[in-house]
């Protein structure tokens, strides 16, 4: 008892008790999330304001007579005439493996009620993104586990890559689908020497509150919770929390950056973001432009996406691969902000409503979509395998209005015609079921090598499904070879050529 | 925004002829608001409700409100006054007002700086430090 006594008495004569000077104004509008305050003589930009009642505000808007200032948080009991003060510093959130299986709020308050949050550090929200020199070139792969994009549209760990289409049509699973291969991989491989391990951040923008809920009961069947942290600012939320929410999943994504780790960030959806900060623009009664969108909507996600990078081991020896998602209106992808965020990141998946609805899902147009990394983010087994495929695909595509003429076609049309059949078939995929890279490699490898030439091409699923099984149970020794090789060598090419001709033989 | 960009150029125009040397001239602005009524300019009344405005922020720049606990003596009071002149300008009105919720201490106020370090300040950064800790 003695000890708690002593305890508190260090703790009470260590604190300080001097005169503060402080710098106050009396707010003299109030309405909308947005406060006009009068005075505040020394505030800067950004800064964070406290208003009475332990309610916090963002000074956006310097004017000769008044200070413009968002709210962060309810505005009970801010009336006209109160007095408030500026306090210092700059909004932060709290950063750290202790929010890892959180639900948490733009602020890092969590509202998943499993009690309070053990943060590491406070990081800023808003942040100046790596230089030039700090960075280094992106060469780690990111296994989605989705096999049509990790085989013809690579991502790499430090890359951004926008996920663009129409609405419904498997964007948000993509992301999903990801995050869950990432905590599959790191279960897999915990504790083996050299291992990164990716952590994921999932912040939810302006998404129904049952979306969010769907999405977390997903991952936690997955059990993909203790690898990923949701950052939610769903519609029901302000305006203001909506618009700083991307930036506080940034700056949890930096303290992994910092700390040598690897960490994915999805933003869900930045479309909904632009106009979440649309609406406080034209509330802070800032000038409009096009579609309404403030003059700065394109710095808004240019400085948020350039925070995602790949640093040197100087600096952090870590990266932050973004996973913006962007909804188009009826496939325009030449409006305003798609336009903006294409133009920032480092290529595009893009998602077509008529592949989706032919039952190609997921519906990766593959003409369309590109990576700017490309093979530099992909292990060589990968990229033997793959090589070529995005090139079948180009031919079939190209030929396919010949497919009609069926037997009038010369032998070499037919063949390309039926391969990339074969290979769309191929890479359809069931949703909330990654692929692990061995199997990937394996059956692309043998429809490069003609094993499923002769299989009817609606038939094709169903060989792939008992192939991957007949692998990862009979022939686990195979994959563990290419899992630790990471290229298919001579000796791995005759395992793989004896297996699938007893694969075959067995086939009904 | 009440007032359009014109209207609120005069003000200012307006304001800033009220100033000798930087100060607020009390003659200048009698005499300007008595222009501004004569001559009676579109939407006068919006005018001299911002004048008004700017003069009421400029005066409150070199206006200390003093609030303490008890009312003060002589002594302290000089002191005070003495201490502020030098810092703020000699020509610094003053107001002393007694608050009995501040519990003890001085709160002064000039402007938007406000020197705090009465008790109930205080106790209320004690809660909040400890309250962190």
């Amino acid at each position: 008892m003695s000890s708690i006594l002593q305890e508190l008495e260090s703790q009470i004569s260590g604190l300080k008790t001097t005169t503060t000077k402080s710098n106050v104004g009396i707010v003299r509008e109030i309405g909308d999330g947005v406060a006009r305050i009068e005075g505040l003589s020394d505030v800067m930009l950004n800064e964070l304001i406290e208003f009475p009642g332990g309610l916090y505000g963002l000074a956006l808007n310097l004017e000769e007579g008044e200070v413009g200032c968002i709210l962060l948080g309810d505005e009970k009991g801010v009336v006209e005439g109160v007095e408030v003060k500026t306090t210092g510093r700059l909004l932060s959130v709290p950063v750290g493996k202790g929010l890892l299986g959180r639900v948490v709020d733009t602020l890092g308050a969590p509202v998943d009620g499993k009690g309070p949050i053990t943060a590491s550090a406070i990081y800023p929200v808003e942040k100046v993104a790596p230089g030039i020199i700090k960075r280094k070139s992106v060469s780690q792969p990111v296994q989605t586990g989705i096999m049509a994009i990790d085989a013809m549209i690579p991502v790499g760990r430090g890359q951004r890559e926008l996920i663009i289409g129409d609405r419904a049509t498997g964007k948000t699973t993509i992301a999903i689908d990801t995050i869950i291969n990432q905590a599959r991989i790191n279960k897999a491989n915990e504790g083996k020497p050299g291992f990164r391990p990716l952590y994921s951040i999932y912040v939810g923008i302006g998404q129904k509150n049952s979306n969010i809920a769907r999405s977390l009961a997903v991952l936690e069947a997955a059990g993909a919770m203790p690898y990923t942290i949701i950052v939610s600012a769903p519609a029901s939320d302000t305006a203001t929390n909506q618009y700083l929410a991307p930036f506080s999943g940034a700056a949890m994504g930096e303290w992994f950056m910092d700390n040598g780790m690897d960490a994915l960030i999805v933003y869900d959806d930045l479309s909904k973001h632009a106009v979440a900060y649309r609406q406080v623009s034209l509330l802070l009664k800032r000038p409009s432009g096009r579609e309404a969108y403030p003059g700065d909507v394109f710095y808004l996600h240019s400085r948020l996406l350039e925070r995602s990078a790949r640093v040197d081991e100087k600096n952090g020896n870590g990266s932050v691969t973004a996973l913006p998602i962007i909804e188009t209106q009826a496939g325009d992808v030449s409006a305003y902000i798609p336009t903006n965020v294409i133009s920032i990141t480092d290529g595009q998946i893009y998602l077509e409503t008529d592949l989706f609805y032919q039952g190609i899902r997921p519906a990766v147009s593959v003409g369309l979509s590109v990576s700017r990394v490309g093979s530099a983010a992909q292990i060589k087994a990968v990229k033997q395998v793959a090589g070529k495929i995005k090139g079948d695909l180009a031919q079939f595509r190209e030929l396919a209005a010949f497919a009609q003429f069926g037997s009038d076609l010369d032998a070499k049309t037919k063949s390309i015609l039926d391969r990339g059949a074969r290979i769309v078939e191929l890479f359809k995929q069931v949703q909330y079921n990654p692929l692990a890279t061995e199997i990937m490699v394996t059956t692309l490898w043998s429809m490069q090598n003609g094993f499923m030439d002769d299989v009817a091409v609606d038939k094709i699923k169903d060989f792939q499904l008992k192939l991957q099984d007949y692998f990862s149970t009979r022939k686990d020794a195979v994959l563990a070879k290419i899992r630790d090789k990471g290229a298919i060598d001579d000796d791995i090419t005759a395992d793989l050529k004896a297996a699938l001709g007893e694969f075959k033989n067995s086939y009904r | 925004m009440k007032l359009d960009k014109d209207a609120r150029k005069l003000t200012k125009g307006l304001f800033q002829m009220s100033l000798t040397d930087g100060r607020l001239d009390r003659k200048k602005v009698t005499a300007v608001v008595q222009k501004v009524i004569d001559a009676k300019p579109r939407s006068f009344t919006g005018i001299l409700k911002e004048y008004q405005r700017l003069v009421r922020l400029e005066v409150a720049k070199h206006h200390a409100i003093i609030e303490s606990a008890t009312a003060l003596d002589k002594a302290t009071t000089d002191q005070l006054l003495a201490n502020l002149r030098a810092k703020y300008g000699g020509d610094l009105t003053t107001e002393f007002k007694t608050k009995p919720e501040l519990l003890g201490g001085l709160r002064i106020k000039i402007g938007s700086d406000v020197f705090d370090s009465s008790v109930r300040e205080r106790l209320s950064r004690l809660e909040t430090q400890l309250a962190q800790a």
